[in-house]
């Protein structure tokens, strides 16, 4: 059963429409990641399914049950938010008990100078005050439990944060964005343990992120959204191999698909519009395309050996591999003096081969590594789609 | 070491510290030197320039004859009471204001405003009228809700200003680990912003001890009133007894500055409570 449905929901503020009519299933123990550019409504999502924003049409389910009305309380969610809000003027250990005290106050310990002690007395009941613990073991805070947010580094802050929607043990777990304050290292670092944390808790996580990479390690499923419109649900590796549309294709990968204007009249193809290409494969059957190859599917080769004719313009060695842009020899590549990034087809090769900028090349490719998309609406025609 | 530029900029700014503190503290000592003089000396051309702890006997035997204390007790009770339902209605209101959108909430906001445009002479006799129907007149609940509608506006505004600053996740967050908004003002925004809510019980107790108008004019009972209307009240029509005043004027002062000085450092964080991002 899935956890989690959504039926045409959208959201409009004012006449903007952020949401438009976005169905999903979000199934039970996945980790599901919202992936998108900024503003594309992903957050805003996130947010409707916590109850923090309403739902303008449509509905959200909750296991089958309606749930567009219901208050934050009764869907039983943890949220990590990007930037932490931890309880500024509590200890870690007040911030992560926070949750609990809360499930245990009564209604009248509500009441002004009530709730101070009433906080202070739960703080010390054996179940809440083991269950803390616990938690804090678990992300290593066990040192930090006594030091206010003030005091944390960033890393640190996260984790409390995390730990603070562990401790209740929801059933869904949702997370804005929560590494983007974090520098490279840590990100990294945090990545493996939120990956970890989902391995071992079992529950249903659903992540925003505007970052593939993120998306790509941590997800086993993606949800790639565009203008409030979900562009493609599916696996990592299929999004990665068989993006749905340009919009994808670029999005996910870094560098992205190589995208190149191609046509195909009386069998022969040809990319930008002036290179002949000898593709030894059934062409679709269209008069104008787009030619999508990943960057890693192309190979380098010296000048004349490869079907398409180059020039290097861009050299970016990472160490292990390398990525090189090209400027494809169309015949007109000379009065052509712009050397924008999406003129250029990249490769990525493994290692440092000793290129220069300026000089000669050539690329090759496998016919079956080649998708083709829609010139106009971008979406893929080939493979899978004719 | 010291260049010699920096130790003249270090002396000047001394300096210029030194006078600042003589000139603002010149008036609480004059009003001590005054009140230790005898009213002969203070009449003619003699009066010493340092107070003569010999005359405090007979200070205390003068300020025996009126009931000080009781006037300090209903001044502290009215600066007090109008302190705790500002910040109480402050804090309700300034929520309100910050955090719900709401038809007329630009509205209410001008309300409140023009509540320190109107002078409070103005609407002297409306209130007097609104008191005897109510049966406020000679109470000093009925002082506390005149005074407390000017300091709450002033109240609402302040904290309202310091809620708009508490970022909204944080509110958020406390929702969703199920803590109902009452308490998410009660235990979360307001332990946050303790600095503008010490600024804000500054200026409502300030402006109830301080209070004159209404008091000398809704208050008839000579036991209800507060120290200030008492102060005024030693002005004779053929004598003032200025070391009386002066000595009563010391008594008076003496609590707020202590109030002052306990809550000072709150005070300034919170009267620059969001000038620079956070």
């Amino acid at each position: 059963m899935p956890a989690l449905t959504f039926n045409k929901v959208s959201k409009t503020f004012g006449d903007h429409t952020v949401i438009n009519a976005f169905n999903a299933d979000i199934h039970d123990g996945e980790f599901l990641v919202l992936l998108g550019p900024s503003g594309c409504g992903k957050s805003t999502l996130l947010r409707m399914i916590a109850g923090l924003s309403d739902i303008t049409s449509g509905d959200l389910l909750f296991d089958g049950s309606v749930a567009n009305d219901w208050e934050p309380k009764k869907r039983g969610v943890a949220f990590v938010f990007q930037t932490y809000a931890l309880y500024p003027h509590m200890t870690v250990r007040e911030n992560i008990a926070f949750p609990l005290v809360m499930d245990a106050f009564r209604k009248w310990y509500h009441l002004p100078i009530v709730n101070i002690v009433a906080r202070h007395r739960l703080m010390k009941r054996a179940d809440i005050a083991e269950r803390t613990l616990g938690i804090a073991r678990q992300l290593e805070l066990e040192p930090l439990l006594d030091r206010r947010p003030a005091s944390l580094s960033g890393g640190q802050r996260q984790r409390v944060a995390l730990a603070r929607a562990l401790v209740r043990n929801p059933d869904l777990y949702l997370l804005d964005e929560p590494l983007s304050n974090l520098d490279a290292k840590l990100r990294t670092q945090m990545r493996s343990e939120i990956s970890a944390l989902h391995h071992k808790v079992g529950k249903t996580f659903v992540y925003v992120t505007h970052d593939q990479v993120e998306a790509m390690t941590m997800a086993t499923r993606i949800i790639v959204m565009n203008k409030g419109i979900v562009q493609q649900v599916d696996t990592p590796d299929e999004i990665y191999d068989h993006p749905a549309n340009t919009f994808v294709a670029r999005f996910v990968g870094s560098p992205p698909m190589n995208l190149i204007p191609a046509s195909v009249s009386n069998d022969a193809l040809q990319l930008s519009g002036k290179l002949p290409v000898d593709h030894a494969a059934p062409l679709p059957s269209r008069r104008h395309m787009t030619f999508g190859v990943r960057p890693e599917k192309l190979t380098l080769h010296p000048a004349g050996e490869g079907r398409l004719p180059a020039q290097v313009a861009v050299v970016e060695r990472l160490g292990a591999e390398t990525v090189i842009g090209c400027r494809l020899m169309t015949g007109e590549e000379n009065n052509d003096q712009r050397l924008l990034e999406h003129d250029l087809v990249f490769v990525r090769v493994s290692g440092n081969p000793k290129v220069r900028i300026g000089e000669l090349c050539s690329l090759d490719y496998q016919a079956g590594d080649v998708l083709w998309f829609d010139i106009d609406s971008g979406d893929r025609i080939f493979p899978g789609q004719e | 070491m010291m260049t010699p530029r920096k130790l003249a900029v270090k002396a000047l700014r001394y300096t210029l510290i030194g006078i600042l503190v003589v000139l603002a503290g010149f008036p609480v000592y004059w009003m001590a030197a005054t009140a230790l003089n005898v009213n002969s000396q203070l009449y003619g051309t003699g009066q010493v320039a340092w107070p003569q702890l010999q005359h405090l006997p007979d200070l205390v035997t003068e300020l025996d004859n009126v009931p000080i204390g009781r006037w300090l007790f209903n001044t502290l009770l009215i600066a007090s009471g109008g302190t705790v339902l500002s910040l109480t209605l402050g804090a309700l209101a300034g929520y309100a204001l910050s955090r719900f959108k709401f038809h007329g909430r630009g509205l209410v906001g001008f309300l409140l405003f023009m509540t320190q445009v109107v002078p409070e002479a103005l609407i002297l006799v409306p209130l007097y009228a609104m008191f005897i129907t109510f049966g406020l007149l000679n109470s000093l609940w009925g002082l506390i809700l005149a005074n407390v509608g000017f300091s709450l506006p002033v109240a609402c505004f302040v904290l309202k200003g310091a809620m708009d600053a508490v970022p909204y996740e944080i509110e958020e967050s406390a929702i969703i680990d199920n803590c109902p908004r009452f308490s998410v003002l009660t235990m979360i925004i307001l332990p946050l912003i303790m600095p503008s809510i010490a600024a804000a019980a500054v200026v409502s107790f300030f402006a109830g001890w301080n209070e004159f108008l209404f008091a000398s004019t809704f208050l008839m009972d000579r036991t209800l009133w507060p120290a200030s209307v008492g102060l005024a009240s030693f002005v004779g029509q053929y004598e003032t007894p200025m070391s009386a005043v002066l000595g009563a004027a010391l008594v008076f002062s003496t609590p707020a500055i202590v109030f002052f000085l306990l809550i000072q450092r709150k005070i300034v964080a919170g009267l620059t409570a969001g000038a620079v991002k956070g």
